[in-house]
């Protein structure tokens, strides 16, 4: 919120590797009730930078909740969370942003009713003494949107509202990534778009990566996410049931590891089902 | 600056448009938007959403000083208006902007009548009249965030909390002076004149109030970021929790703002009138609500400026008059503002079809 919030200047960071550098954002048995109901329930994963995560299960499986705790929207009930080895408590949306986490929420994070500026500055004004700096937030906003090819906008001034889903989307990611310092959360960030668009969000991911951002990415399309991905976690009613590396894994391998978090919390050994039936029911 | 120039690896979502094709700059979008982007004065000033509402108060000024034979339009007749909107003006530039956050308030009207009542019997009483100001003032403030901190914590709509607290304030008024009117006798403290009276001519103080705290909030909502978070707590609340909005926060202050300035108007009127009774304030929730739609603050929030309220407050002021000077009786004014008002809604919405924003 102060004159420094405004969107710094990307530094080409050393692509980091897990395992040469500790996780730079730990969730620890974090879990999340809402009255008697389980949403999450006792989750430990990591992130680490230089690394996109694709985050997979089905609905309800506690993804989105994860994402709006990482991102300082919910409070968790239980477990804690450690940004480069050290406790963090994220009060609301503001300090997790602080801490360096940058997200795309599934419903986009935008208000139809304001500019194109002003979205792109929600909750990280720039300021000149008690005024907003309109000016300035409008050239940031420019010079942003030009960088991610949508320079042609000409009227920032615009409602959001007038914006088509495609560019309200490029909206959304452009900020995150405008003001994106370690880690870069998207929910579902390719829900409304083609596949050539959808391809184009993927560059984004991979570009961050390169930066050394830490990148998580929830998504419905196991095809989609196999592209993207190195490393795979998968939910499971509020739980990690699956954590493991991309290594080329077949959709069909994906939606079974969606399937054994299920066997596994039914009691039922997967091994009792051959490929077969898991195939079958993956197909579901 | 066209999205070609940008460098190819750097066209990343140039394309991120499922109406047209991916593709630089060309695609069916890109050149809507960069159509409406016109910079054209006219297009501005036609796209504000108070352009239209100003259009029908210059109509009905016209139409009122031919029906009335020139006594609508004569500056004695401008005094009058002038006061009775100012006073509905400045509880409604409370309502406005907490309308704007996405939030009612049904209870400005027995705010602005408990309060003045205070602040009356304690001028009546001999208490300094700043200090009954200020006394005055807290009321309004404390009836705000008691509004603001049970509809936030409690999670009940505002509609409701405010209608309540309506009927809790109007009751301990009247427990409070048994019905009676307070007067305040001469000679009364200076003060009272600087809130309400005549300054020279036609002017009076109260007018200036109402125009300069106008401007202020006006000003205060465009190029402040407290003005920009009420605009996005009321637009989208989601959204600005996902930015880090402190929401509750801005919601709770919104209900503040708008409880003092109740609580304002109402010392106003006191000065203006000498007099307070609980009856004084009683239509002015409907009132000032009507005034900000009629100006073209959104019923769910986050659309709204101050000039659109202004001007919507003006008239119901012109029609409260002009209606009477015309030779009509002074009872058609409720079915008049109901049709002007369902009418403006209308028209906002169809001009807000047509062409929304405005400006950064």
């Amino acid at each position: 919120m102060s004159a420094e919030a405004g969107p710094a200047p990307k530094t080409e960071g050393t692509p980091g590797s897990p395992g040469s550098a500790g996780p730079w954002f730990e969730a620890r048995g974090v879990a999340k009730h809402f009255g008697g109901v389980v949403a999450l329930d006792g989750i430990d994963i990591t992130f680490y930078p230089g690394q996109i995560v694709g985050l997979i299960g089905d609905n309800g499986s506690g993804k989105s909740t994860f994402v709006k705790i990482a991102s300082g929207v919910y409070q968790p009930t239980r477990g804690s969370i450690a940004i480069g080895g050290k406790d963090v408590r994220f009060r609301n949306a503001a300090d997790a942003r602080q801490a360096g986490i940058e997200t795309v929420h599934q419903d986009l994070g935008l208000v139809d009713s304001m500019s194109i500026v002003r979205n792109f500055f929600l909750g990280a004004e720039v300021r000149k003494g008690p005024f907003l700096d309109l000016r300035r937030m409008r050239r940031e906003t420019n010079k942003m949107l030009e960088e991610i090819g949508l320079g042609n906008l000409r009227d920032l001034g615009q409602d959001v509202s007038r914006l088509s889903g495609g560019e309200r989307q490029a909206i959304s990611i452009g900020r995150a990534v405008a003001f994106e310092k370690r880690m870069l959360i998207l929910d579902e960030p390719t829900s409304a778009l083609s596949i050539a668009e959808t391809e184009k969000v993927f560059e984004f991911m991979r570009r961050a990566r390169q930066r050394g951002l830490a990148v998580v990415c929830v998504m419905h399309n196991l095809a989609q996410v196999r592209d993207v991905a190195d490393r795979f976690v998968v939910f499971w009613h509020g739980r990690k049931v699956v954590d493991v590396a991309n290594e080329g894994q077949s959709e069909q391998e994906l939606a079974g590891y969606i399937i054994k978090g299920k066997l596994s919390e039914l009691g039922i050994d997967e091994s009792a089902l051959d490929t077969g039936a898991l195939r079958v029911l993956a197909q579901e | 600056m066209t999205a070609a120039q940008a460098g190819a690896n750097q066209q990343v979502l140039a394309g991120a448009s499922p109406a047209g094709p991916p593709g630089p700059g060309t695609s069916g979008g890109a050149a809507r938007t960069s159509r409406l982007g016109s910079s054209n004065l006219a297009f501005r000033v036609l796209r504000q959403r108070e352009t239209g509402i100003v259009v029908v108060g210059v109509i009905l000024f016209v139409v009122f000083s031919i029906l009335s034979n020139g006594t609508f339009d004569s500056l004695e007749n401008w005094g009058g208006i002038t006061s009775t909107a100012a006073e509905l003006g400045i509880v409604t530039i409370g309502v406005a902007l907490l309308m704007i956050c996405g939030e009612f308030d049904l209870s400005v009207g027995a705010n602005f009548s408990f309060a003045a009542l205070v602040m009356a019997t304690m001028v009546q009483d001999h208490y300094p009249a700043i200090a009954a100001l200020v006394v005055a003032l807290a009321i309004g403030a404390g009836i705000g965030l008691v509004n603001g901190l049970v509809t936030v914590l409690l999670d009940i709509p505002s509609f409701i909390t405010t209608l309540g607290a309506f009927f809790v304030w109007t009751g301990v008024t009247l427990i409070v002076t048994g019905g009676e009117t307070v007067t305040i006798l001469p000679p009364t403290p200076g003060l009272l004149n600087v809130l309400g009276g005549v300054l020279a001519g036609q002017v009076r103080s109260e007018l200036l109030w109402w125009l300069g705290l106008a401007l202020v909030v006006g000003v205060v909502l465009q190029r402040t970021v407290m003005g920009n978070w009420f605009f996005a707590v009321g637009g989208k609340r989601l959204a600005a929790v996902e930015a880090g909005v402190p929401v509750m926060r801005t919601r709770v202050l919104a209900f503040v703002i708008c409880g003092v300035f109740a609580a304002f108007a109402g010392a106003v009127q006191l000065g203006h009138l000498d007099s307070m009774s609980a009856s004084f304030g009683t239509t002015y929730q409907l009132e000032a609500i009507a005034a900000s739609v009629v100006g073209g603050c959104a019923l769910m929030g986050g659309r709204g400026s101050m000039l659109g309220a202004a001007v919507g407050t003006l008239i119901l002021a012109m029609l409260g008059s002009g209606l009477i000077l015309s030779g009509v009786s002074p009872y058609w004014y409720e079915a008049v503002v109901g049709v002007i008002l369902v009418a403006a809604v209308a028209m906002h919405t169809r001009v807000g079809r047509l062409v929304s924003g405005a400006g950064a």
